[in-house]
């Protein structure tokens, strides 16, 4: 892997930098004075050529900047023109056609950020887009060449969790022929769908759609079931994991075993089957159910009594071991795939309804093993207290989901699969059973699903709106009372049923705090993993490399986890169909001299950096692993040695831009540090959205709030700027780094108590959350912060100022380059 | 309905439950049989008893050892059951009591061969009756007609002579201590102890004045009082189950050791450790070796590192 230089100076050649100044037709031209930003530019030093253009990303408007570079040797542009979230990676293209390196570019933004929100004020909007141009040239002087970093790919693909999602992502690679492990923790693939009895709305068997799927799965050459088992670790980046996993002993030898049976036979012990939600019993020796692939047998050394009646059974297969033990398996793999599902709530924790309590409250999963022909009662719904078939049956919905107190969210398929039983049960003992439903609200979106609901209401069920607030029971007859109101009525009701069945709530699959762990994933409020982007990356982890698929990201019915699989298969694919996969060299670098681990225990960066992309040994420099950094810079900042350095967005340069924008009239400034895809986004929509707010701020990106050093603050308030704004996205979740904007509150909650203390006026350091939505937030915001510049006035600001700058100066000591 | 795992301890039972929806798995403790004598824990596949002697007060009779069942552990197997000399513990599924171990060979039964010639029995005797310590033997006598007899004097001798004399013995609460046969002068019932074995009291070490073992010992006459006031063992009634050894409160004075158990003949690992705790390992080789299994034989010997110690 090729690391990026450190942070040296760029090579001695004299500096000649080359400023594009773009019209965008009237839409710059129209309110900032082009000439005057021309002439402007020729006299700021090392700027060699000047040149406007009516559109610069327009062909001739590129094929200028091409001919610059040759004629005038230019070995630094600055497009002056649209905001650089808009043309950066355009321009960038254009001046590597030219032969310079594409990290030589730096833009200033004077169209969001100048002629549209001050269309009012020309004279200032032309000032500010001055400035603009001033910083830019300033950090272009230090920008150095950098090599966009490659990491070689292992062709191969980890999906964890074979139920439905998994096993589809795992085909669809497979198919387009990578080798895929899939780890299972349980015996069996399956997942949940393999003890549902039927599907809605079309009421097809599940074991018989989902069976032979699960059977490609077991023979496909380019898969590997690895079952059993737990994943223990899982080091590397993206292109290159390296994975370790744990094969639990099932004490029959895979090889060996023929799924023949006869041992389940003569076994004399049973135990509760899980598999049927512990309504029946599994021998000590077995398969969870028929259909299991693989299929082999395993022993509960829990239950067993170690007869060896097995062992006799088996015979000369031999393949029943005692003394298996737990193998710890190393795989390579460039991308994982995450489809871990979900767990079903038990609502023993909450008494009035009686779970746990009244034998005759089940849970809807359990009815899904009563009424499933292969299950413990041979597919007769009865009640646990007589052995007999109910006459009446209510379900009752929502329990434990959208309960601000248990689990706020929906479940999804809740209602769905309570429309299946019941017409399912109408189906089966047609008059002779009477069927209530207890809903909220009946949300049926999908394909064909309010037909079914149709059919469930046309089957004579009665829908009753109303959460049930108890059960009571006849302790005589078992029977349950369900006290609740109809909502549509107005009144209070009761109703005597032989049966209750809860649709109880899904929630996060046990063991994902663990998952997280291990990956590095974050969760949401709600337990479920957290994608990328909630709209344009779904199926992506925030860690490169790292897809979701299925219920594990948030509760999805079968259909939506197939797609959400195969989606997540060519995601997958993305990264594992090239040879070598590209990092923008934006990454942290550590300059080994500095750091201060050598010789004392430090690793700050190591636990500050959201995505564990640090190592840190006892007595040797930290090390970033250069493939898992995303170039956030929080380290940086955070870094008291100053050792590292973000590429691209070094101290050195960042002060420049500070210096810059700071040059003239600080006092009458607002000095902000914006993140690229908040709070700069949302600057750039005040601007496309013409909102107009006082043309006072000077603007200095940064990729991540987490990058905005302390001493940055100080600097801006040394050299005397008025006022000081962080803009960063919104607490908790927004961060596109996952955590970096925690980093700096904590950051500059410290710094900002700090500065209080030594006299300055609080409104004069904001810390904001501006999410990219938020332009009118962000304009509101900037007159704000004007309005309260104003109020404190020049003069009081220049005195204090002239209070800080000494103190700040003996902290900044070290700075002084 | 959920599974529900239920344990209930009253004076008279300890009740352990797995109810599920379909099936329903009882272990019940009956503590009057209970004697507290250790057999059944060393028998669990699962370690899941205990068994805890008892404190008592200065002055106090020694009480039996009490058992625990741990429901964690348990796995209803019913091994406890089977094995139990006084058949306290009862293992059902669905309220019957055919234990799968059994059905499957998975465990032996314990051989109670008790034989009985009624036709030797003096028709007025019912001493066997009034000897069993456990009280399990009921003597009826039966007059021509059916008739169950209430007075024998009433009669004449020729309906007397044709009286019939019927034992009733709860063979599954038995341990075999033959009691009865001794006790039977005309010798019309044999017995065979199903476990076979040694037990001494060395008197020098018992505590001045202890009668601990005796007080719990549940066959009248396996332990007796001599002159001098020690604990004294007759062989003859020992059912080697052990109690004694448990509430026992000085370690070397009393010395208990299973030799054979007469059980049904089974092939299973679950016997084989089961006997192997319950007698000890050279014990458990020795019947190994007389039922012929090698493999078996040849595991103990492993796991106790020994040399086959009888060829
Ligand atoms: C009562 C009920 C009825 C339903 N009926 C229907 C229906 O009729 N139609 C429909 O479309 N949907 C139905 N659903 C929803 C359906 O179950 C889900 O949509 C589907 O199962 C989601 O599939 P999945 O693969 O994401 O998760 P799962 O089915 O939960 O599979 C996850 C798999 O990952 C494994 N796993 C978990 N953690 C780990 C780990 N750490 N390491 C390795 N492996 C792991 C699990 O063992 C499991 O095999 C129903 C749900 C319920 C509760
Ligand atoms: S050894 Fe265990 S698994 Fe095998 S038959 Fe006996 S109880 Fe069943
Ligand atoms: S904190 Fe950010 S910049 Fe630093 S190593 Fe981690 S990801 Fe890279």
């Amino acid at each position: 892997m090729s690391q990026p230089e450190t942070g040296k100076q760029p090579a001695p050649e004299p500096l000649r930098i080359g400023v594009f100044i773009c019209h965008c037709g009237l839409n710059i031209a129209g309110t900032v004075d082009i000439k005057e930003l021309v002439e402007y530019s020729k006299t700021i030093p090392d700027v060699v050529y000047v040149k406007e253009n009516r559109y610069t990303c327009a062909d001739p408007g590129q094929d200028e900047i091409r001919k610059g570079i040759k004629e005038y040797k230019l070995n630094r542009v600055v497009v002056a023109a649209c905001s650089p979230r808009m043309h950066e990676a355009t321009f960038r293209r254009t001046v590597s056609e030219a032969g310079l390196n594409p990290f030589l570019f730096e833009m200033a933004n004077i169209r969001e950020f100048s002629s549209w929100c001050h269309p009012s004020t020309p004279k200032e909007a032309t000032e500010r887009a001055k400035d603009a141009i001033r910083m830019a040239v300033a950090k272009a002087r230090l920008l150095m060449p950098l090599q966009t970093i490659e990491v070689p790919v292992t062709n191969k693909a980890l999906v964890i969790g074979g139920g439905i999602a998994g096993m589809n992502a795992a085909l669809d690679l497979a198919e387009m022929g990578f080798k895929v492990y899939l780890l299972e923790k349980s015996e069996s693939i399956g997942g949940h769908m393999a003890a549902l009895d039927k599907t809605f709305p079309t009421l097809d068997c599940s074991i018989c759609i989902e069976g032979p799927k699960m059977v490609d799965v077991g023979r496909h050459p380019n898969i590997q079931i690895i079952a059993n088992a737990d994943l223990l670790k899982v080091d590397g980046y993206v292109g290159n994991f390296k994975v370790k996993i744990r094969r639990n002993p099932r004490y029959v030898m895979a090889d060996k075993c023929t799924g023949c049976g006869e041992c389940k036979d003569v076994c004399p012990i049973e135990f509760p089957n899980e598999w049927d939600m512990n309504l029946g019993t599994r021998k000590a020796i077995s398969v969870p159910f028929d259909q299991a692939v693989p299929l082999i047998y395993t022993i509960n050394k829990d239950y067993c009594i170690e007869c060896y009646k097995c062992v006799d059974a088996c015979g000369a297969r031999e393949a029943i071991n005692f003394e298996q033990k737990p193998e710890e398996i190393d795989i390579e793999v460039g991308a994982i795939i995450v489809a871990t599902g979900y767990d079903v709530y038990l609502p023993y924790d909450m008494p009035l309804l009686g779970y746990g309590k009244y034998p005759n409250v089940i849970t809807s999963m359990e009815f899904e093993r009563l009424i499933l022909a292969a299950g413990p009662t041979g597919g007769r719904v009865i009640r646990q207290s007589d052995g007999q078939k109910p006459h009446s049956v209510a379900f009752i919905q929502c329990v434990g989901s959208r309960d601000k107190n248990k689990y706020p969210y929906c479940s999804n398929y809740c209602c769905m699969y309570t429309l299946k039983h019941v017409v399912q049960l109408k189906e089966k003992y047609k008059e002779d059973i009477e069927v209530y439903v207890f809903y909220m609200d009946i949300r049926s979106p999908g394909k064909g699903y309010e037909e079914f609901y149709d059919r469930a209401r046309e089957k004579g069920v009665n829908f009753i709106r109303g959460r049930v607030s108890r059960i009571d029971e006849d302790p005589k007859t078992h029977n349950l009372i369900l006290h609740s109101e109809d909502e549509n009525l107005g009144v209070p009701i009761e109703i005597e049923a032989e049966m209750v069945v809860l649709a109880t709530a899904s929630i996060p699959k046990k063991g994902s705090d663990e998952l997280a762990r291990i990956l590095n994933l974050t969760r949401g409020a709600d337990g479920f993993f957290m994608e990328s982007h909630p709209k344009l990356k779904p199926m992506d982890a925030p860690t490169d490399g790292i897809f979701f698929a299925g219920a594990c990201q948030g509760l999805k019915d079968i259909p939506y986890s197939v797609s959400q699989g195969s989606g997540a298969a060519s995601r997958a694919a993305t990264v594992i169909s090239k040879p070598t996969w590209k990092i923008e060299p934006i990454v942290s670098v550590i300059d080994e001299s500095k750091c201060r681990n050598v010789t004392a225990k430090c690793g700050i960066c190591a636990d500050k950096c959201p995505y564990q992309a640090i190592k840190v040994e006892p007595n040797k420099p930290a090390q970033v692993i250069t493939a898992s950094c995303h170039g956030c810079g929080t380290c940086v900042a955070e870094c008291p040695q100053d050792a590292i350095t973000q590429m691209h967005f070094t101290d050195a340069q960042i002060m420049a831009q500070i210096r810059a924008a700071l040059e003239k009239d600080p006092e009458d400034k607002i000095l902000a540090f914006l993140c690229n895809w908040c709070s700069y986004a949302g600057a750039d929509l005040a601007g496309t959205s013409r909102f107009e707010y006082p043309p006072s701020i000077r603007a200095i990106r940064v990729m991540c709030s987490g990058r905005v050093d302390r001493d940055f603050i100080l600097e801006a308030l040394r050299l005397g700027a008025g006022m000081v704004l962080v803009g960063a996205c919104h607490l908790p979740y927004d961060c596109h780094y996952i955590s970096g904007n925690y980093k700096m509150k904590a950051r500059t909650d410290a710094l900002k108590g700090m500065l209080e203390k030594l006299g300055m006026s609080p409104e004069r350091f904001r810390v904001e959350y501006v999410s990219a939505a938020e332009g009118v937030h962000y304009a509101e915001l900037i007159r704000e912060i004007d309005a309260q510049m104003h109020a404190l006035g020049k003069e009081k600001i220049k005195a204090e100022n002239a209070k800080l700058k000494p103190i700040i100066e003996n902290m900044l000591k070290r700075k002084k380059q | 309905m959920p599974l529900k795992t239920v344990k209930k301890d009253t004076a008279d039972t300890l009740t352990l439950e797995w109810i599920l929806h379909v099936k329903n798995y009882k272990l019940t403790l009956d503590k009057a049989r209970c004697a507290g004598c250790q057999i059944c824990s060393l028998a669990c596949p699962k370690e899941a008893i205990k068994v805890e002697k008892q404190p008592k007060a200065q002055g106090e009779k020694a009480k039996k050892a009490k058992v625990d069942i741990d429901l964690a552990k348990c796995n209803f197997c019913g091994i406890c059951d089977i094995t139990c000399p006084y058949g306290a513990i009862k293992l059902t599924l669905n309220g019957s009591h055919d234990l799968s171990v059994l059905a499957k060979e998975s465990y032996p039964e314990l051989v109670r061969d008790i034989k009985v010639d009624t036709r030797q029995c003096p028709k007025e005797c019912d001493d066997c009756a009034e000897a069993c310590p456990l009280g399990l033997i009921t003597v009826s006598k039966i007059g021509f007609g059916g008739k169950p007899v209430q007075n024998l004097t009433a009669l004449t001798p020729s309906e007397r002579s044709r009286v019939q004399i019927n034992l009733a013995i709860q063979k599954e609460y038995c341990p075999t201590c033959r009691v009865c046969e001794y006790k039977c002068a005309p010798g019309a019932i044999k017995v065979r102890k199903f476990m076979e074995g040694k037990i001494s009291i060395d008197q020098s070490k018992c505590p001045e004045g202890c009668t601990d073992c005796l007080d719990i010992c549940p066959i009248t006459g396996a332990l007796f009082l001599s002159a001098d006031g020690k604990v004294q063992v007759n062989e003859l009634f020992c059912d080697y189950c052990g109690a004694c050894k448990v509430v026992c409160p000085v370690d070397e004075a009393l010395t208990l050791k299973r030799t054979r158990i007469l059980h049904t003949p089974v092939h299973s690992g679950a016997w084989n450790k089961a006997l192997e705790r319950l007698t000890s390992p050279v014990d458990a080789v020795k019947e190994l070796k007389a039922t012929g299994s090698k493999k078996a034989r040849e595991a103990v010997c492993k796991r106790f590192v020994f040399e086959e110690v009888i060829r």
